[in-house]
């Protein structure tokens, strides 16, 4: 069997470990689903109270602000490696995984794609209980598009978490730094509101982020929104987000790695 | 105990050892030359392995030499905080020294990670590194995708791992709902299951019964006989029922001959 085949089922083997930790909490899924429902009860009553300019009606802003909640969960699970790490670290497991063919760097890249792709579900269940139950409508056409396009958003957004999964195995702390950067993200990123009501100079900080242009894709090609933006250069933006930040996140990961094993305090947590 | 060296066909030599190793042969591995081995002719040589923690401090190794030749059983005592576990952690690939290197059948944990590590399991002293929401069998059954054994072993192996060390009844157990003892009968499956070349045994004893102990030595045994080697820690004055073939006793860092 080739290299890539045996490195393929130890990815798959990694996620399928997440599956199984994941679903051993047997109330973690509902409550989940649970959160994802009064989020968009609690944003389809503000969406009744609220006028912002260039929203036409409520609708407009109440899928304005589904797509935003959707991409956040995505964005979060990213910022949920370092913890993933950290508890790995905790567990004693983490040396288990530096100590395999496979390696610490395929495995904390591994480490990342449940939680991706929970969030990719939660992220569809989020819209789908939009249209099922609050009467958003979605442009059917362009659904299909908005996969890949979330895909991109995924491969954008995971360098930010390989980076503080880094620093975790650095310095030991898993969300120093987290917490503000995803509500930074979130506040200049236009999830609740558009980057337009912000102060110019934010508004410019908004535009060296990936989760804006992440926004606006999904916007322009799920729902009516005023502020969606043009969809070419949006997906170039997160194309480059991706491209550079990716093995530039890889790269500093197994520098991490490596110091952690020359000073001997990979195994510290 | 009993063991017995025995030869075994070049082909099977290859299919275990990487092309590095394969090439060597197996007279090469065993024929001593000119009154000493050449490197790849140990299983595992540890060479002037120096470590310290602080600066200012005396290294917990210092210039630590042990060799292990293939079929050998090596016992390495000492008090706590002696440096058994550090010189462990470094053979095993996991730290580095500060000075010095590790090779297993010459390969180096740096320059060839993962055949290295496909050569080598350590079990670390304790009872961590196990994910306790998983079941005994997931958890064996991740450990041997991790090791990236290929597909026609992969099945093979874990049951093999489920028979080897009695753990039949325990397979469909969560492993937070299982007792010390038996954990530690999971992790030393997990150490063997690959079937390395190297074992790192670090207090490999601990929580163990009478039973688990005897499938600890059985597993040995068989490691032993296809020219595998044993590097055994535990602290000094704890009660081993092993024949060792060699035992030292890390003192200030390096190895004194018992």
């Amino acid at each position: 069997m080739s290299e890539l085949a045996s490195s393929m089922q130890a990815f798959t083997a990694v996620m399928r470990r997440d599956l199984h930790v994941y679903l051993s909490y047997r109330t973690r899924l509902f409550s989940q689903l649970l959160t994802s429902l009064f989020s968009l009860t609690l944003f389809y009553y503000v969406s009744r109270l609220v006028h912002l300019r260039g929203f036409d009606s409520p609708s407009v802003y109440f899928a304005f602000v589904v797509v935003g909640l959707a991409l956040v969960s995505v964005m979060y699970s990213c910022f949920l490696i370092p913890e993933y790490v950290r508890q790995e670290l905790v567990a004693g497991t983490f040396d288990r995984l530096v100590l395999s063919p496979f390696g610490a760097v395929r495995g904390v890249i591994a480490m990342s794609v449940f939680p991706l792709i929970l969030s990719f579900v939660m992220a569809v269940f989020t819209i789908a209980l939009g249209c099922a139950v609050f009467g958003l409508h979605l442009h059917w056409a362009t659904v299909p598009l908005a996969i890949p396009a979330i895909g991109l958003a995924l491969l954008a957004f995971l360098p930010f978490g390989l980076l503080f999964a880094a620093l975790t195995l650095v310095i030991k702390q898993g969300n120093v730094g987290t917490s503000w950067l995803i509500a930074l993200m979130a506040l200049t990123g236009g999830v609740y509101f558009p980057i337009s009501v912000l102060p110019s100079w934010l508004e410019q900080v908004s535009r060296l982020q990936p989760f804006t242009p992440a926004t606006g894709v999904l916007r322009h090609l799920l729902v009516d929104s005023p502020e969606a933006g043009a969809l070419g250069p949006a997906l170039l933006k997160l194309s480059a987000f991706a491209a550079v930040l990716l093995p530039l996140s890889i790269l500093i990961l197994t520098k991490a790695i490596r110091l952690g094993q020359r000073r001997a305090t990979i195994l510290e947590y | 105990m009993t063991r017995a060296l025995h030869s075994e066909p070049a082909s099977a030599l290859e299919e275990r050892h990487p092309p590095a190793i394969a090439q060597v042969g197996v007279a090469g591995v065993r024929q001593q030359r000119d009154g000493d081995f050449a490197p790849e002719d140990f299983a595992l040589a540890i060479r002037d392995a120096t470590k310290r923690w602080q600066k200012r401090q005396a290294p917990i190794l210092d210039g630590l030499e042990l060799t292990l030749k293939p079929s050998s059983l090596t016992w390495v005592g000492g008090p706590n905080g002696a440096g058994k576990t550090t010189m462990l952690r470094i053979a095993a690939g996991l730290i580095d020294p500060d000075r010095g290197s590790v090779e297993v059948w010459g390969l180096t944990p740096r320059q060839n990670r993962a055949r290295f590590q496909q050569l080598v399991s350590f079990l670390p002293a304790g009872d961590r590194g196990l994910y306790a929401r998983l079941t005994v069998r997931k958890q064996l059954e991740f450990c041997a995708r991790i090791a990236m054994l290929p597909r026609a072993r992969f099945r093979r192996s874990v049951e093999q791992a489920i028979d080897s060390f009695d753990l039949h009844e325990l397979a469909d157990r969560r492993v937070d709902r299982i007792s010390m003892g038996q954990r530690q009968r999971l992790r030393i499956a997990m150490t063997f299951l690959p079937r390395p070349e190297v074992v790192l045994l670090d207090e490999p004893l601990t929580s163990l019964d009478g039973d688990g102990a005897t499938l600890l030595h059985e597993a040995i045994d068989e490691l032993l006989t296809r020219d595998g080697a044993v590097l055994w820690c535990s602290p000094s004055g704890e009660q081993l029922d092993m024949r060792f073939d060699a035992r030292w006793h890390l003192d200030h860092g390096r190895l004194v001959s018992v």
